[in-house]
This record gives structure tokens, C-alpha cells and sequence, in this order.
């Protein structure tokens, strides 16, 4: 156990050579740090948001909601089919209903025409082999299309993966810096956002729907006739975002928000915001037919239900880009310009978990931990070198190459450090010493049972590896199962925890030894100083 | 040296008071249940659903006052406590304040929108009332995620737990394993006990405390059952009980040490680490003593009860103890 060929030494020293260069950026500061060659390592820890403040939103795709926008778009999908000439199927009362479109086919003769139809509509999930994606179903002439269980698993993952592209665009075009977006199960996102201690407007922008339509305007509609949301004779009445005014507008939308392809905030001759897009060919054709046909009706640009612009049609406009203007702010036309840019959600996402912390909150946190982490270092120190003199001093040097590594690897794994974390070293520091302790325990009793100092270092090292491998092992386990279930700082704190055990384990059981097989080695001491 | 002091080989007769142990244990773990469900426990916002909102005020302000300030907003619950950001700190010529609320009563989705709702509520309402504060930290749990929190750390204990108790079964046998386990829930019931009597607060960092106690008493259990395995095989014929207390004995300065360092190390994080870190720093002094007291007196203990058999365990070569003469 004592034998330290040339090697091995090499190797344990390149491995604590190699948590000290890993350690190295941590103590200098953002300037240093960008002056350094490039083969030296320039990451540190990273710190958790709550440690350097930050924003953490746990987001939910609402599958209700999510259910019901499929199925009205199920439904315009079956209208489509059934009108198609030649033998267009007659049909009444179509809705949407328990989780399904149902609609009664009139003539009997025409019932299975009508599921031909709809069979179209269906697909195999997953490619040919998969199951249906509707259930088809009749009774008297009644019939029922719901979406099979694979199609609406199917569909939640289609969501979620959407809402994710839409908020990270959103995200991103709102000049966040540095979010991390994640899914998390099969409906939820994980937003997080460094540095920002107020994620109210960022909520905001993330829940709008984004739902863009261009209407006309029947200018001579008595609006007093109509109500906002109840379609009638395909109008309906929309209400102005930021003035009292309402508007009957025709439902079917001259453009939607497919049909734009970039929009950006800006400003007109009077310096007042404004927010300058441009669309697709499909846009710019259906734009310029509409304009061509319209010149002096008016325009509604209607964002999730509400009017945020109103214009009229003074010339024909078939460049395929114009502008918005309208009573917003500068923040209101930044956030529609961000909004129309992302996209619309799939369905509505709330907020289910929001945990911020302020940089004031961070900072007191980082200190408190530093500060407990040095009294706590400085008080097992001191302990350890008092209970055991030189050996102790062995221990302790050990201690401090066990934190440089646990440091170093936090840092070469981009690991992040959250408070719990810190609260993890400083554990690791209490318990490092642990595997030392059985170790010299160890060696004293072989000592006192007749053994000379070289021989009871010996065996004292090999009686204890088992029981030092069993002890860490058992507490590996309790962090694997921390880390696996634990969210966010708890994570950190099953991470530090975790990769402690092993360079506490390296330390005492590897280094120390072999500062213990150097002195006994040299010094030849005939009786141990404990 | 201190362990000059600390005699190698004491002789302490563990294993005569274990009887006593079982019975104090027992009526410790009764009275845990019981103040578990006659006091309950403070669950955090992590495990119940709420808001939690820390703010510091430009100039001092009695904690009455922001009371006072939350009043109109009709809170369900509401707890407002002060904090001082470190047990040792001077006076400060600002207040800092914790406000804990509970989900307000609502159904289905639009409780999760209300707690949200809540968390903006109540900093408008102090904005409004004492100007320029700092929004140190806003917490807004919804029922639905607290609901899977509080599961996924029912869960975290069991499967942690179940893990040891196969871990001990392979690598001792049953009989060791049974000890080991029981051992555990003993810590962990004592454990939760404890916030009952204290009521600090119950929240995910608890569960972190509790399966680092259970992996700390597990890492003492298993140093101790080390040595009965390797002093059964030494010492064919001495008495299990005899066995036992020398194993005890024979890592007794160990066992102190190591809690005794552990201790240094979680002082330190409770006296200075702040509030966040209190409660599981807190938790992790009891149960480190906690921990230490029942790998002697209920996992070695119980290993006298569950009919151990030297048979299975006597494969390794047996050793002369140089001491033999002793035996």
C-alpha cells in the first residue's frame, strides 16, 4: 500500500495539477480572464440564478385548450371535405362537443360517403403501421370524429415543441441575454433567465397568444347589432386595444400571421412608433388583391381578439411590405413586432412555477456562503491538526487539494453552483476528513496492537479501503437519487455532494497516503505521533 | 494531541443499555408521529402551493406596518417575519422582510393564474406603501407543480432508502440490512419530528437534509458493521453481543471524530450560511447526532434481535489477533 512508484506519483500529481489549472480562471476577474491564451481554460463555476440573480418560470402548455384548437380546426377541415362538388354531403348541426366534432349527416343514403370523407382526414400516427388519427364513430345518421389517444399524445408533443420555438424566438427578440429554454416532461418548459429580477413583462409577452389576423372592416355595420367573440352572418365585432372605439370586422382574415414574414419596431415622420413587416408571396398576392379591390374601405390589424390598428385603404399596395401604425408605445409596437415575428402559440401557456431572485438576495447569498465555507474550512482544519499534529496537517493539505479538485471539476464540467451547492463543499470539507480519520484510527490500533509504524500504516491503509469504499458509496447513492429527483438548486447541491465523494475519496485514500508513505518512509519513525 | 485524550480501546458496554435505547427510541419516534399530527408540519410553498415574496425597505419599518400595508389585499394566511441575513450580523438601517402566503382559494387553472396574480399583488401593495423596495426574491408555486414536488420527494426518500437496503443485503446479508434500514427510518421519523416541535419550515431543502442524513447515517452504520463482520470472523467464539460492543468500541474515535468535524462544517453553514440555508443546515445537525446515536444503538443493536449467522459470514481468513491472549 505504501509503494509509490515514479508513475503513480506523476499521476496523482497531474491530476491535482489539473484541478488547480481547472480552478485557475475562478480567481480572476471578466478582464483577466478574456486576456488569457486560449489552452487556458477559461470557464468558471457557474453560478446558479439563485446565487447571481435571475429569473426561473416554469411554463404549461394547456392541453385543454390545446384539445379544443384542434378540434375547431378538425372541424373547418371536415366542413371542407363534405362541401367538396361533386356529391357534396349534406349535413347540420356541426360542433364541437366532449372532446369531439359531431355533426348530423342529412340524406341516410349519403352516411357512408360522408366517412369516406372523413377516413381521408385521418392518417396513420407515426408514419404507415401507426394507429388512426381519428376515431370515427356513428349512430342514426350522427356522426362523432374525435382524435385517437396516439394522435393526441402526438399532438401535446407537437405543441410543446412549437411553444418552445415560439418562446425561445420571443425570448430572444425581446433582448434577453443568455436564457436557457428546456422541455420538461410532456407539457412543460423550463424559461430560465440570468440577471433579470422582474420577469413581469417578459410573462406577458411569453402568454400572448400571437394570434394575427388583417380583416375588412364593414364601416357600415351598427356595431350596437353584433357582439365580440359570436360571429354573426360572418361578421363579428372587435374592440379597439387602446381606445373606446369598436369595430364589426369580416371574419374570414385577409391575411394571418403565416403570411408575415418579418416585422420590426420603428418610426414614422412624427417620431411615433410604428412596426414595419413584410409578407410572403402568398401575403403579398392576397395583400394586393385585397387593396387593389378595397381602395377607401377600411383595414383591421387584430392581434388575440383586439384591434391594436385601423387604416384605410388609400392605394393599392402590392410591394408585399408596409407598415403598422396605431396608439401603441414604443414597448407595445416592440412587443407586437416580437409577437408577430415568433408566431402564434399553439395554445395558451401559464405560468405554474415562478422563482426569482434579486441580485441584492444573490449577492448576500454568495458571501454568506463564502464565509461560512471559510470559517467551517478553517474550523476542520484547526480541529483535524489539533487531534492529530503532523498527520493532521496531511489531512488538511489533502482537504485543501480536495476542494481545488472539487472546484476544478465543477468548473471543466460547467457544472452550476447554486446555494445548496455551497452548502454541498461545505458538508464535503466536514466529511472529506472522514475517510482520513478511518484511516489513522486505523493505524493507531494496529500501532497499539504490537505493530511497528511502517507496518501499522500498511495494514491500517488496507484494512480501511473496504469500509472507506462501502461508507462513500451509500452516500453517492443518497446523492444519485437527489439528483435524479431534485430540481434546480437541489440538483446543485446532489452534483457538488456527489462529485465531492470523489475527490474526497482520491484525496484521503491516494494523497494522503502518499504523504504518509514519504514520512515514514524518510523519517523512519520509530514511534507514531498519535 | 487532543487524542491523546481519547483512549484507542475504550470499553463502554453499548449493547447493555440497548434495551433502554429501543425503549427511548420508541417513545421518541411515537411522540414524532404524534406532534406530526397534532402540531403538523410548516410545509414550505414548495410542497403546498403559494407565494413567498423577501423585500428590503429603503428605511427601517416595523414588520406591523407591512402587515398592515398587505391588509387590503385579503391574503389567505399570511405570515410576515424579518430576517436577519445572518445569525452574527450588526443592525442594519433597512428592514428586510419575508411574506408567505398560501394559494388563494380558487379552482382548476385559474388558481394558478390567481397565485401568480398574488405574488404581483402584494409588491405593488408595498411599492405603493413604502417607495423604492428591493425585490429580493419572489417565489409563486401552483398547486399542481407543489402537488408533484411533494411526490417526487416521497418518492426520493423511499427509492433512496429501498437502494440502501439492497446495497447492505449485497454486501453484508439480510439480517445487517434490516438494521441498517430501520435504523434509517428511525432518523428520518425523528428528523421530521423535529420540524413538528420547531416548526421550521418544510421544503425541498429538507428533503435534500433528510437524504443526506439518511446517506451520513448509512456511511456511520456501515463503518461500524464493517468491523462486526471482520471482528466475527476474527473472533469465532466470543459472544455476538461481546463482538458487537468491541466493533462499537473499536470505531468509537472514529465515530466522533467524524461527527465531530461534520458538526464544525454545518455550524458554520447554520450560524452564517443565512436564512435560505438554515432550515437544512438545521436538519442536518439533528441528524448527524441523531444519525451517530442510532448506527450504535439501533443498527448494531438490532443485529443481536434479527439472528445473525456467523456461518455466511465467516468465509474470510481469520486473523490471530496479536491481543489474543485477552479472548
Amino acid at each position: 500500500m505504501l509503494q509509490f512508484p515514479l508513475w503513480k506519483r506523476l499521476l496523482v500529481l497531474g491530476v491535482v495539477m489539473l484541478g488547480a489549472w481547472l480552478c485557475l480562471p475562478n480567481l480572476l476577474n471578466a478582464g483577466q480572464r478574456a486576456g488569457l491564451p486560449g489552452f487556458v481554460p477559461s470557464e468558471t463555476v457557474k453560478l446558479g440564478l439563485d446565487l447571481k440573480g435571475g429569473s426561473y418560470l416554469l411554463l404549461e402548455v394547456d392541453p385543454e385548450e390545446l384539445q379544443q384548437n384542434k378540434l375547431l380546426e378538425l372541424s373547418r377541415d371536415i366542413q371542407r371535405s363534405l362541401i367538396k362538388k361533386p356529391n357534396n354531403v349534406k349535413f347540420r348541426g356541426r360542433e364541437v362537443i366532449d372532446g369531439g366534432v359531431r355533426f348530423r349527416v342529412v340524406e341516410p343514403s349519403q352516411v357512408d360517403e360522408a366517412k369516406r370523407r372523413v377516413r381521408e382526414l385521418s392518417s396513420p400516427v407515426g408514419g404507415i403501421g401507426g394507429a388512426q388519427s381519428l376515431d370515427i364513430s356513428e349512430q342514426n345518421g350522427v356522426m362523432t370524429v374525435k382524435f385517437s389517444n396516439a394522435r393526441l399524445e402526438e399532438l401535446e408533443v407537437e405543441a410543446l415543441e412549437d411553444s418552445i420555438e415560439v418562446v425561445r424566438r420571443r425570448v430572444d427578440g425581446s433582448g434577453t441575454t443568455d436564457p436557457n429554454i428546456q422541455r420538461q416532461g410532456s407539457n412543460r418548459i423550463v424559461l430560465e433567465v440570468p440577471g433579470l429580477d422582474d420577469p413581469t413583462e417578459l410573462i406577458e409577452l411569453i402568454q400572448r397568444a400571437g394570434v394575427m389576423t388583417v380583416n375588412l372592416v364593414d364601416d357600415a355595420a351598427d356595431a350596437t347589432q353584433y357582439r365580440v367573440d359570436e360571429p354573426r352572418l360572418g361578421k363579428v365585432k372587435r374592440l379597439d386595444a387602446y381606445t373606446p372605439e369598436e369595430y364589426v370586422v369580416f371574419e374570414d382574415p385577409i391575411l394571418t400571421g403565416s403570411d408575415f414574414t418579418s416585422a420590426s419596431q420603428g418610426f414614422d415622420e412624427n417620431n411615433s412608433p410604428q412596426i414595419n413587416f413584410t409578407l410572403n408571396s402568398r401575403g403579398a398576392k392576397a395583400f394586393g388583391e385585397f387593396t387593389t379591390e378595397n381602395v377607401g374601405n377600411r383595414f383591421a390589424i387584430v392581434l388575440d381578439g383586439k384591434v391594436v390598428s385601423a387604416a384605410n385603404v388609400r392605394t393599392p399596395i402590392l410591394s408585399g411590405s408596409g407598415r403598422i401604425t396605431g396608439q401603441f408605445t414604443i414597448q407595445e409596437a416592440n412587443a407586437i413586432a416580437i409577437v408577430l415575428r415568433a408566431g402564434e402559440l399553439p395554445a395558451k401557456l401559464q405560468v405554474v412555477e415562478q422563482r426569482v431572485v434579486g441580485a441584492g438576495l444573490g449577492e448576500d447569498s454568495i458571501r454568506a456562503g463564502t464565509m461560512a465555507s471559510a470559517i467551517g474550512l478553517a474550523l476542520v482544519a484547526v480541529f483535524m491538526i489539533l487531534a492529530y499534529g503532523l498527520w493532521g496537517v496531511f489531512a488538511v493539505v489533502s482537504l485543501a487539494a480536495n476542494i481545488m479538485l472539487l472546484v476544478g471539476a465543477l468548473s471543466g464540467l460547467g457544472a452550476t453552483l447554486t446555494l445548496p451547492g455551497i452548502a454541498g463543499i461545505i458538508l464535503t470539507i466536514g466529511m472529506a476528513v472522514d475517510a482520513n480519520v478511518l484511516v489513522f484510527e486505523r493505524i493507531r490500533e494496529e500501532n497499539r496492537n504490537g505493530r511497528s509504524p511502517i507496518n501499522s500504516i500498511e495494514i491500517g491503509y488496507k484494512q480501511a479501503g473496504s469500509t472507506i469504499l462501502d461508507a462513500n458509496l451509500t452516500t453517492l447513492i443518497a446523492a444519485a437519487v437527489l439528483f435524479w429527483l431534485g430540481s434546480g438548486p437541489v440538483k446543485g447541491f446532489a452534483v457538488t455532494l456527489g462529485i465531492g465523494i470523489f475527490t474526497s475519496v482520491f484525496t484521503a485514500f491516494v494523497l494522503t497516503r502518499m504523504f504518509m508513505s514519504d514520512w515514514v518512509r524518510t523519517l523512519r519513525p520509530k514511534k507514531l505521533p498519535v | 494531541m487532543l487524542l491523546k485524550y481519547l483512549p484507542t480501546e475504550p470499553k463502554f458496554k453499548f449493547m447493555k443499555f440497548r434495551m433502554a435505547a429501543f425503549a427511548l427510541s420508541l417513545i421518541l419516534i411515537v411522540g414524532s408521529i404524534a406532534m406530526v399530527v397534532t402540531r403538523g408540519l410548516n410545509f414550505g410553498i414548495d410542497f403546498v402551493g403559494g407565494v413567498v415574496v423577501e423585500v428590503e425597505t429603503p428605511t427601517k419599518v416595523d414588520i406591523g406596518e407591512i402587515r398592515s400595508a398587505l391588509s387590503s389585499l385579503d391574503l389567505a394566511g399570511v405570515e410576515v417575519t424579518e430576517i436577519k441575513d445572518n445569525l452574527v450580523a450588526e443592525e442594519t438601517d433597512t428592514t428586510i422582510a419575508l411574506i408567505k402566503t398560501k394559494a388563494p382559494e380558487a379552482t382548476g387553472d385559474e388558481v394558478e393564474a390567481a397565485v401568480q396574480a398574488t405574488a404581483a399583488g402584494i409588491l405593488t401593495a408595498l411599492k405603493s406603501e413604502f417607495g423604492d423596495i428591493e425585490e429580493r426574491r419572489k417565489e409563486a408555486v401552483g398547486p399542481k407543480v407543489s402537488g408533484e414536488l411533494m411526490q417526487d420527494g416521497i418518492m426520493a426518500l423511499v427509492v433512496a432508502l429501498s437502494l440502501m437496503l439492497v446495497y447492505i443485503w449485497f454486501r453484508f446479508q439480510w439480517q445487517f440490512s434490516v438494521g441498517a434500514v430501520l435504523a434509517l427510518v428511525h432518523d428520518v421519523i425523528l428528523t421530521i419530528g423535529m420540524f413538528a416541535v420547531t416548526q421550521f419550515e418544510f421544503n425541498l431543502s429538507t428533503i435534500a437534509a433528510l437524504l443526506t442524513i439518511v446517506g451520513y447515517s448509512m456511511n456511520d452504520t456501515v463503518v461500524v458493521y464493517d468491523r462486526v463482520r471482520e471482528e466475527l470472523r476474527r473472533y469465532k467464539k466470543m459472544s455476538q453481543i461481546d463482538v458487537i460492543d468491541m466493533s462499537v468500541n473499536r470505531t468509537l474515535s472514529r465515530t466522533l471524530l467524524t461527527s465531530g468535524t461534520t458538526l464544525l462544517a454545518l455550524i458554520s453553514i447554520f450560524l452564517l450560511g443565512g436564512e435560505v440555508l438554515r432550515g437544512f443546515s438545521f436538519a442536518m445537525i439533528w441528524g448527524v447526532v441523531i444519525g451517530t446515536y442510532s448506527s450504535i444503538f439501533i443498527a448494531s443493536a438490532i443485529l443481536l434481535h434479527t439472528g445473525m449467522r456467523r456461518s455466511t459470514i465467516a468465509g474470510g481468513e481469520a486473523e490471530p489477533d496479536p491481543q489474543g491472549a485477552q479472548v
